[in-house]
């Protein structure tokens, strides 16, 4: 029906993937599962014709096809349901249906009338009872994703790719997809489930596929299959990081949070010791940075406490959007949360500046051209080194550190491990939320697992693994996690 | 000279140079042979002629550098005019500075309600300036019940003021000091770092823990005290306070700004920049006056210049120092 030959993809120098193999067949729940990164997105992106691949070839009913945009897609009766829902949010929803639609010719002047003759089948068979003249923006999200599919049934889908369409849904609202799955699959739709929610999977899905760093490492049935098997999989890879060092006893408590309820985040609880590093593991969308900023007070608090003893600092997830300047340079980024300390009256001591920042970006190892050098020409890591040396010289005595390895080089993650080590043993609290199990298991005292807002498992270091941190952070259930 | 280090300068400064060598070389030719736009009385009066909008565009240029607009400081200017004509001309003070203290004072109060309005609402600067464009206007007309309140040419309180303040060397000193001033405060201050910061990235200045709001209220609040100085000068030189005067005057001091290589969307760009794209909007219209130029045509010629400067700088090396 649908194959993927060795599809390869690169962004800049990272290879998102490397040799990703596919086939679905008529009719099937495909589902495409792997880690954060694993590239299961960018596989069902080049599927639908919104990412163009570097290499590989697409072949539909056995004839090698270019899908080189989304109408080409269309044209093959590929439909993608977007986990953010690409609809138009001010604009009707038949007006949704029919834009860029190839199967409903529009004139020059809209026909009401027609337009909504063309939707009202489609809005049916998609499970959603609205007027055809209701805005999208009006609806909740689980109708604007049944709209978003009806819009893909309106183009004559044969095959609908679904990048984690229950990310954002409530439990309800899954519950009505997984029956309009069902329905779209009797009458011959194949489906493509992105997804690492292993309950899920197991309920919907006949076969999955596995990719793990950019590669298709197999295909199962998932009824001849277990959650620990494809868990097994997925992970892949053994734990050879070097022992985490030993660090002395842990000293008092510095964050204590109780109950903390947000928007994102239910009735999430636990403390952090002086000297201490937890780990928060969680997929993306768990609210791991939603408690960072929750902890910073840029989130509304709903209910609960939080009790800090000291100073709170938050390096957040997207260095680019949340954290760096990224017109302004190396040594302004570097110091600006604490010009006061180097100024008098308000103007700036620039030697002293200097003079404050070199000694911090030597211990990060930071390497760029100059210091006032923009710090958008620097890599992934030194910018990220950056910004840890801006709130290195704040000096917080609590720290929560939001995926700060992610997207760079091994040599710069070796100096941030080694920057983490070093704060904890100057008796700093940190909270390190990271994609990658190795690396929280080789830094963490404890580790916390958050699945959907809530404390999912908590494990000391000696008794974490990935495959038990896997497990509880996709909500499969027996395999360990202990009850809260 | 090498070319590589002239090609080096930051391409404003050479667009400046371009059109100064453009007006020599057209410039018409008075009696005793020299050329008209030579003369010191013509290079100082192109000078004086952009002191208002150059003073304006000072701190335009700071709201612009963090990501925000200005459209009320013709208003303000017009405001600050009809106020200083009025405390100098009906009796309520015998202190010249006192009525420049209270129309500056003012200007910089409709200055700071923008920024207060921007800093804590979710209303867009171009919004929120653009009501006090037209509030502000209505104001200045309101209290000068719509007439322009003339300063005479006597022995009077008025008369003294309009004469210190109408004087060339006044007027250009005035920028200059307020074009070191702004410099200053951009490149070796605090404040200025944190201009710069919000206009940049607004959310990692928030999450850096900066002083966003009332950085932008600061500005706001500089652009309109600014503006009240334009005023008063403006009142002195042309013997009235005019409720109607500054229109479009927002628009040139964006001009200026923005032909100077600064961002519009905030975070990038220099006073220096600014005070060149000035010098290029008064060089250009003193050299069309001169060529006798109609004054429409000049209008559509500088349309096209706006253009091709901002154009030329998003090509490489177009940062103005």
């Amino acid at each position: 029906m649908l194959q993927a030959r060795d599809i390869r993809k690169h962004y800049g120098g990272v290879h998102a993937l490397k040799g990703a193999n596919f086939d679905l067949r008529p009719g099937e729940v495909h589902a495409l599962v792997g880690e954060n990164g694993a590239g299961k997105s960018t596989l069902a992106r080049i599927l639908a014709g919104s990412t163009r691949a570097d290499g590989g070839s697409i072949l539909r009913d056995g004839r090698e096809v270019r899908i080189a945009s989304p109408l080409d897609a269309q044209r093959l009766g590929i439909g993608i349901i977007y986990q953010e829902l690409d609809l138009f949010p001010n604009l009707t929803a038949g007006e949704n249906i029919v834009a860029g639609n190839l199967r409903f010719r529009e004139g020059a002047m809209v026909r009401f009338g027609e337009m909504e003759r063309f939707c009202r089948p489609f809005l049916a068979q998609a499970g959603l009872s609205c007027p055809v003249d209701t805005p999208a923006g009006e609806l909740s999200i689980g109708q604007q994703q049944m709209l978003a599919i009806a819009r893909a049934l309106s183009m004559d889908a044969r095959i609908l790719l679904m990048d984690e369409p229950t990310s954002s849904l409530f439990d309800d609202a899954a519950e009505r997809l997984f029956e309009l799955i069902a329905g779209l699959k009797m009458r011959g739709v194949s489906i493509v489930y992105v997804s690492h929610k292993m309950d899920e999977i197991f309920r919907i899905a006949d076969r999955a596929t596995v990719l793990r760093d950019g590669e298709t490492v197999g295909t199962v049935e998932i009824a001849a299959t277990s959650v620990e098997s494809i868990i097994r999989t997925m992970v892949g890879r053994d734990v050879t990081i070097a022992q985490r060092a030993g660090r002395g006893p842990a000293g008092e408590v510095a964050l204590e949070v109780d109950g903390l309820t947000t928007a994102k985040l239910r009735g999430v609880s636990f403390t952090v010791h002086r000297g201490e590093v937890l780990g928060i593991a969680g997929l993306v969308g768990s609210g791991r940075s939603e408690l960072g900023a929750a902890l910073a007070g840029l989130d509304r608090v709903v209910s609960g406490a939080i009790r800090a003893r000291g100073g709170f600092g938050l390096v957040p997830e997207d260095r680019r959007v949340e954290g760096l300047m990224m017109r302004m340079s190396v040594l302004e980024n570097g110091t600006i949360a604490v010009l006061p300390r180097v100024s008098r009256a308000g103007f700036v001591a620039r030697t002293a500046e200097r003079r404050m920042l070199d000694p911090v970006a030597a211990g990060l190892a930071l390497n760029c051209p100059s210091m006032d050098a923009p710090v958008s020409q620097l890599s992934g890591g030194n910018q990220q080194k950056v910004l840890l040396a801006r709130w290195l010289l704040v000096n917080p005595d609590i720290l929560f550190l939001d995926d700060p390895t992610r997207g760079i080089d091994v040599g710069a993650k070796q100096d941030i491990y080694r920057m983490v080590e070093e704060l904890a043993r100057a008796g700093k609290a940190i909270l390190l939320v990271s994609s990658e199990l190795p690396e929280l298991l080789r830094l963490s005292d404890r580790i916390v697992v958050l699945h959907e807002g809530r404390v999912a498992a908590r494990y000391d270091a000696e008794e974490a693994t990935q495959e038990r941190i896997m497990a509880a952070a996709t909500a499969a259930s027996g395999t360990g996690a202990r009850p809260q | 000279m090498k070319l590589p280090a002239f090609a080096a300068l930051p391409k404003n400064f050479l667009a400046l140079a371009g059109i100064v060598l453009l007006a020599i070389a057209i410039s018409p030719v008075a009696a005793d042979g020299s050329r008209v736009f030579l003369e010191i009385g013509n290079l100082t009066d192109i000078l004086r002629q952009i002191s208002l909008i150059g003073i304006i565009s000072l701190a335009m240029t700071f709201v612009i550098l963090t990501g925000g607009i200005d459209l009320s400081v013709g208003s303000v200017l017009a405001l600050s005019t009809s106020l200083t004509a009025m405390w100098l001309t009906r009796g309520y003070t015998h202190s010249v500075a006192v009525a420049i203290l209270v129309a500056v004072a003012a200007c910089a109060l409709a200055g700071a309600v923008n920024g207060l309005v921007i800093a804590f609402t979710d209303i867009q600067p171009f919004i929120v300036t653009l009501a006090s464009m037209i509030g502000v206007r209505g104001l200045a007309k309101w209290l000068s019940s719509n007439q322009n309140i003339d300063i005479g040419f006597g022995q009077d309180l008025a008369a003294h003021f309009a004469a210190v303040f109408r004087q060339k060397a006044l007027v250009i000193g005035s920028y200059a000091a307020a074009s070191a001033a702004f410099w200053t405060l951009l490149s070796r201050t605090v404040f200025g770092r944190h201009v710069r910061a919000t206009g940049d990235n607004e959310r990692a200045a928030l999450h850096a823990g900066l002083p966003v709001r009332s950085t932008k209220v600061w500005v706001y609040t500089l652009t309109g005290l600014l503006s009240g100085f334009a005023g008063v000068l403006y009142a002195a030189e042309n013997h009235q306070g005019n409720p109607n005067a500054g229109v479009a005057y927002e628009l040139d001091a964006i001009a200026a700004v923005v032909i100077g290589g600064t961002r519009l969307s905030g975070g990038k760009g220099s006073i220096s920049g600014t005070i060149v794209g000035t010098l290029i909007m008064g060089v250009l219209t003193n050299m069309l006056r001169l060529n006798n130029v109609d004054s429409n045509v000049e209008m559509m010629i500088k349309a096209v210049i706006i253009v091709l400067a901002v154009a030329v700088q998003r090509g490489k090396g177009g940062n103005g120092a």
